[in-house]
């Protein structure tokens, strides 16, 4: 089926098979790769963008059914100017270590910052259960949002 | 995935209904996508026909009206359920099993309509739909039927509806509205894992309510249950009425043991 949609502002028009997810397209159809996949059944969070606004599993959503959507994926989070404010503070606070949870990581942090400016570490930490991250412990994670929020310096463990 | 299908995205409640009908069985819903794509991934589910309902108008509907109760869209997300100020108001027990449901992507794409037609023993939106006198409007080309949640599930994976139809509306009535409750879920991880045993309590005009799942072929109520009641007698009551049994995540003992320890803890809390 033929469908055309935006990704990170870009418009395409391509032939998806049927059976295609989102995040198979994404990588292999239009060479984006930031997305990951973990383990393709909406466990792991490896695979999160946004959707017409909202994070999704993109290995939970058919790449037909994004037809006239919306997408927003981790290569359209760095600007010309450079790495965005939440980039950066992951930077910051070393909480990316083998980096392949944290394209989701990042977008989850995202969603949950237009909804909650500052938030709690118990609202970061509900933010992101939908992310496995196997290297870092998240503690660093939770403290780089902190930290982009102006809720405490880095490495400020006793947030956590 | 390997698994190949056709994929048709219906404008109209007709044009899904005469799909349904003409492909029966061969024909699978899709509304958030978070049971079925995984299961055809897994080759759990084989359908020839994947039918998106999410173009169809109105599918997001979600009005309440004193008159009519709270009406609730197929499409409706547990995101919405959670973002909805009427639901958390009037309906809190809905928001609270909303919370305890998947993670934020998930809650995102997931539709409390797919919730219950998957009709997993451990499904978190059964336990409100029950407490709240839920009905679920059932409709097909041979025209529509009302069933309350109470006869809805039949099985695991299993429900009343037939081939050919379709989840188009939940409804729960004004009457349930302000009912009072609590909901506690075991878990290993929130987000990921799927329940080990849930239970909620709520009142009712009737009498306490009590909502179990993970612990029975279907999801339980126990209705009617004496206002005055000790947590050891109403945990007698429901004792009775499930059937745990040992599976990958725990032993039915267990099951069991922690069934009584949620009606212990939260007990006194709906009765204050
Ligand atoms: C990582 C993960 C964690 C999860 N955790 C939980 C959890 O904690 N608690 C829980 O209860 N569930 C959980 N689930 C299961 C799932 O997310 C929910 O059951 C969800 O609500 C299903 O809704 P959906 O819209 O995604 O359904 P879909 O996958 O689109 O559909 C589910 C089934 O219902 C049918 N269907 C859907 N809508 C209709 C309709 N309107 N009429 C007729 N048939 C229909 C479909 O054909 C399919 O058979 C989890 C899933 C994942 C992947
Ligand atoms: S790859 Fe999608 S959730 Fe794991
Ligand atoms: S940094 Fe390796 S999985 Fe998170």
């Amino acid at each position: 089926m033929t469908i055309t949609l935006t990704v990170n502002g870009v418009s395409y028009t391509r032939d998806a098979p049927e059976n295609k997810t989102l995040l198979h397209f994404l990588r292999e159809d239009l060479g984006l790769t930031g997305t990951k996949e973990g383990c393709g059944m909406g466990e792991c969070g490896a695979c999160t963008v946004f959707l017409n606004g909202r994070t999704v599993n993109s290995c939970c959503v058919l790449a037909v059914e994004a037809d006239g959507a919306a997408i927003e994926t981790i290569e359209g989070e760095a600007g010309p100017a450079g790495l965005s404010e939440i980039q950066k503070a992951f930077d910051r606070n070393h909480a990316v270590q083998c980096g392949f949870c944290t394209p989701g990581m990042i977008l989850s942090v995202k969603e949950l910052l237009k909804a909650v400016p500052k938030p709690t570490v118990e609202e970061i930490k509900e933010a992101i259960e939908g992310n496995f991250c196997r290297c870092t412990g998240y503690e660093q994670i939770v403290e780089a949002v902190l930290d982009v929020t102006g809720q405490g310096p880095k490495g400020r463990l006793d947030h956590v | 995935m390997v698994h190949e299908f056709q994929y048709r995205a219906p404008r109209s409640l007709s044009e899904l209904l005469a799909l349904m009908a003409e492909h029966g069985t061969s024909a699978k819903v899709l509304a958030g996508g978070t049971d079925l794509l995984p299961n055809i991934r897994m080759g759990i589910a084989k359908p020839a026909f994947v039918v998106d309902c999410k173009r169809l108008p109105d599918a997001d509907r979600l009005v309440f009206s004193p008159a009519e109760g709270l009406r609730m869209g197929h499409g409706v997300t547990i995101s919405a359920v959670l973002r909805d100020r009427t639901i958390r108001e009037k309906f809190p027990l809905l928001a609270e099993a909303a919370h305890e449901l998947a993670s934020h992507q998930v809650r995102n794409r997931a539709t409390v309509a797919g919730n219950v037609v998957n009709a997993s023993p451990c499904s978190d939106m059964a336990l409100p739909l029950l407490c709240l006198d839920a009905v679920a409007v059932l409709t097909s080309t041979s025209g529509e039927r009302t069933v309350s949640f109470r006869e809805f599930f039949t099985g695991p994976k299993a429900t009343v509806m037939k081939p050919g139809e379709f989840l188009a509306e939940i409804r729960v009535p004004a009457s349930s509205a302000d009912r009072k409750g609590r909901y506690a879920k075991l878990k290993r991880v929130k987000g990921h894992d799927l329940g080990i045993v849930g239970v909620m309590l709520a009142s009712s005009p009737e009498g306490l309510r009590v909502a179990v799942s993970s612990a029975a072929p279907t999801p339980v109520l126990v209705s009617g249950i004496g206002r005055g009641l000790d947590a050891e007698a109403v945990d007698a009551l429901v004792q009775k009425a499930i059937k745990p049994i040992d599976d990958v995540r725990c032993t039915a003992e267990y099951r069991r043991y922690m069934v009584g320890a949620y009606i212990r803890r939260l007990l006194p809390e709906v009765s204050r």
